[in-house]
């Protein structure tokens, strides 16, 4: 098993399908940040990360993801969503709270439950999670078209979601943009 | 009825979407239920090395990754005209042994278990994994989050994630085991068979006693008569990771078995104009339409078709339960003197539990095998790349990989069956006869229609490829009630 994560590791998760179009924004994200980490300095991380980051990429939902979270007091979680309620390419820094809370009651998927119902699940489990995981959206086009290529817009996001994953880690109370969600992402 | 002609491509591109279609007396004329494919994929994987595919394939998708990386493996094998070493094929049984127990176990639990633990008519807010663990428990419920974590940790030590294994590579692994890594996965696999059989008897307790239910699963409102799929080995039994495909007739008579490769000569696509995906059939059969019987190539490739086509299973404590399932719900020999066909579709979920049990012993006796820790595990391919297949049964269906290269090993062709692709047709008349039973005289029973359409195609566990994986993590599903005049009587939504 990977070694427990300490107290103050804040788990960045890049979550998407990276041969799904703009859906991989979360993984270049992910990329990204590791870069700016471990290039410190000027161009660095200006933020000087407070606490030890581990930094991942992800491929699924609901379960899987809540079961990745297992043992990390914060997590980041960096995703593309499709709301229509912002032109593409918008960051948006939220709690997953303020995600619409679809799913809950209900079979999200034909396969899965919503993170929100697995969060739920695992909780009275006794698995130690993060209290509510932050997030950080960027607006896109999704679609099931196959490709490793983001659209311009998407792409020019990257280092805007970066910074903001960096001074959401720099900040107990990590900024969050409040509504403007609309009702459901891909 | 008006005839009515639906544009795929539409806002919902992505969802499960159902239209349905009354006649001028309101009874149900047709239905239509399409899904999302993933598009441009082989324009995606030409010119990419074969090698590359099974790391690649398993981005298709979220849920069965495994799977997509096992039958890449073996395509690719074929590729290049190299069998695995006996220690390579064992791991890969293995791993893949450790992926069917995660998925079963979530699939029961997560998605059939709302329908069966929890009930089709409980309320909706209870119908869920939370409803489900309300019901059998917090203890059960922290059995099965156990469950999911020793199935993925068996993929991660020989996969080397535990999400998106890989080291399957043409002609074996990349790296064995070793004697430590061998003995817990021992461990898991006895802890594995105890979390089956425990399984078993809550399906036994809650769902076999229960009148409603024993009505449901022995009823006919779920029931198609179609042909079945399956991988065999030798002697018959279901294997997962490699075998002959085995057909059998509506009566049970065999009609054949074929190697992989040879699936064009048994399998055609039909080509409807109101979706994208193809609904393959039974060639020697032929398309007859969305109807069922022993004149119609209608097939489905599932844990049902998959105990349907077997003999037996290959282990002891599954083969036990084998028999149970047969003489509980068709105690009749059916033609040639084989056991009795189960055509109801909401056996599924018991079928999906035999196998369950029989992943659980598979992984003790694959770790238990001699050769498991040898370093015996790559048999490095020489000859020149052409073409190859590899199937593997996927836990929702065979899956086919077929792959054509040019002389450097480079992708030129790609062609695939996924699990769900199979079910495809049988699906869609499952949700039609749902649909049937709660739509009389143009009168809609809307929860009632909801909860049974999802209960019809979910009992097939189809997946939706690309929605599996996103935030918040919903996957809509949208059904339209149309009238005989084509306008909108209705428009049921769920998750969104």
């Amino acid at each position: 098993m990977r070694a427990a994560p300490g107290d103050d590791t804040t788990l960045v998760l890049g979550l998407g399908n990276p041969i799904l179009g703009d859906d991989g924004v979360g993984w270049r994200v992910a990329e990204e940040l590791e870069a700016r980490i471990a290039g410190g300095g000027p161009g660095g991380d200006p933020h000087g990360t407070p606490r030890r980051v581990e930094v991942d990429r992800l491929s699924v939902g609901g379960l899987r993801l809540m079961e990745r979270l297992i043992g990390y007091r914060r997590a980041i979680i960096v995703d593309a969503v499709e709301t229509g309620t912002a032109p593409p390419g918008t960051v948006r820094r939220l709690r997953l709270d303020d995600l619409p809370v679809v799913g809950l009651d209900r079979l999200a998927s034909a396969h899965d439950s919503s993170l929100a119902a697995a969060l739920t699940l695992g909780r009275p489990l006794r698995a130690p999670l993060p209290e509510t995981p932050w997030v950080v959206t960027v607006e896109a086009e999704l679609g099931i078209e196959v490709g490793d290529r983001l659209t311009p817009a998407v792409e020019a996001a990257i280092p805007v979601a970066t910074t903001a994953v960096l001074e959401m880690l720099a900040d107990d109370e990590a900024p969050v943009d409040a509504g403007g969600t609309g009702s459901c992402t891909n | 009825m008006q005839r009515i002609t639906i544009d795929p491509i539409t806002r919902l591109e992505g969802h499960g979407r159902i239209e349905i279609f009354l006649d001028e007396q309101g009874e149900v004329a047709n239905t239509y239920f399409q899904i999302p494919e993933l598009r441009g994929f082989e324009r995606f994987c030409v010119g990419r090395p074969v090698e590359e595919m099974p790391v690649l394939t398993n981005r298709i998708c979220g849920v069965c990754p495994e799977a997509h990386h096992m039958a890449a493996a073996k395509a690719a094998d074929a590729v290049y005209h190299v069998t695995p070493p006996r220690p390579a094929r064992l791991l890969r049984e293995l791993l893949y042994s450790g992926f069917y127990f995660t998925d079963h176990t979530t699939h029961f639990y997560a998605l059939g278990g709302p329908d069966f633990i929890v009930g089709p008519d409980a309320p909706v807010a209870e119908r869920s994994i939370l409803g489900v663990v309300r019901k059998v428990g917090l203890e059960i419920g922290g059995k099965v989050i156990q469950a999911r974590r020793s199935g993925h940790r068996v993929v991660e030590i020989i996969g080397g994630r535990g999400v998106h294994p890989a080291t399957a590579v043409p002609g074996g692994m990349t790296s064995g085991i070793t004697e430590e890594e061998r003995a817990e996965i021992e461990a898991i696999g006895h802890w594995a068979v105890d979390f089956a059989r425990g399984s078993l008897d809550i399906f036994d307790r809650i769902v076999l006693q229960d009148t409603g239910y024993r009505e449901l699963l022995e009823g006919d409102a779920y029931t198609d008569r179609t042909y079945y799929m399956g991988l065999v080995d030798e002697g018959m039994h279901p294997n997962f990771y490699e075998g002959r495909v085995r057909v059998v007739a509506p009566d049970g008579e065999p009609l054949g078995t074929y190697a992989p490769a040879e699936y064009t000569d048994w399998i055609a696509e039909r080509v409807e104009p109101w979706t994208y995906l193809k609904f393959p059939y039974l060639k020697r059969v032929g398309w007859k339409g969305f109807v069922d019987g022993k004149d119609s190539g209608v097939y489905v490739a599932s844990p049902l078709s998959r105990l349907n086509v077997a003999d037996g299973m290959a282990t002891p404590l599954a083969q036990a339960e084998f028999e149970r399932f047969f003489a509980t719900l068709a105690p009749e020999p059916s033609a040639g003197g084989r056991h009795g066909m189960v055509h109801n579709r909401l056996a599924t979920h018991w079928a999906r539990l035999v196998e369950l049990l029989y992943a659980a012993e598979r992984l003790v006796e694959l770790a238990t095998d001699p050769e498991i820790t040898s370093d015996d595990v790559r048999a490095v391919p020489t000859g020149t790349p052409t073409e190859g297949v590899g199937t593997v049964e996927a836990p929702r269906g065979t899956l086919t990989h077929h792959y054509w290269t040019d002389e450097r090993g480079l992708i030129t062709r790609v062609n695939m069956v996924v699990g769900t692709t199979n079910n495809y047709a049988p699906i869609s008349m499952s949700v039609r006869r749902a649909a049937q039973s709660f739509i009389h005289a143009g009168t809609v029973v809307t929860d009632g229609l909801l909860n049974r359409v999802e209960m019809a195609f979910r009992s097939y566990d189809p997946c939706f490829g690309c929605a599996t994986h996103s935030l918040p993590g919903q996957m809509p599903l949208e059904v339209t009630i149309h009238d005989a005049d084509g306008g909108i009587v209705d428009v049921l939504r769920q998750y969104c």
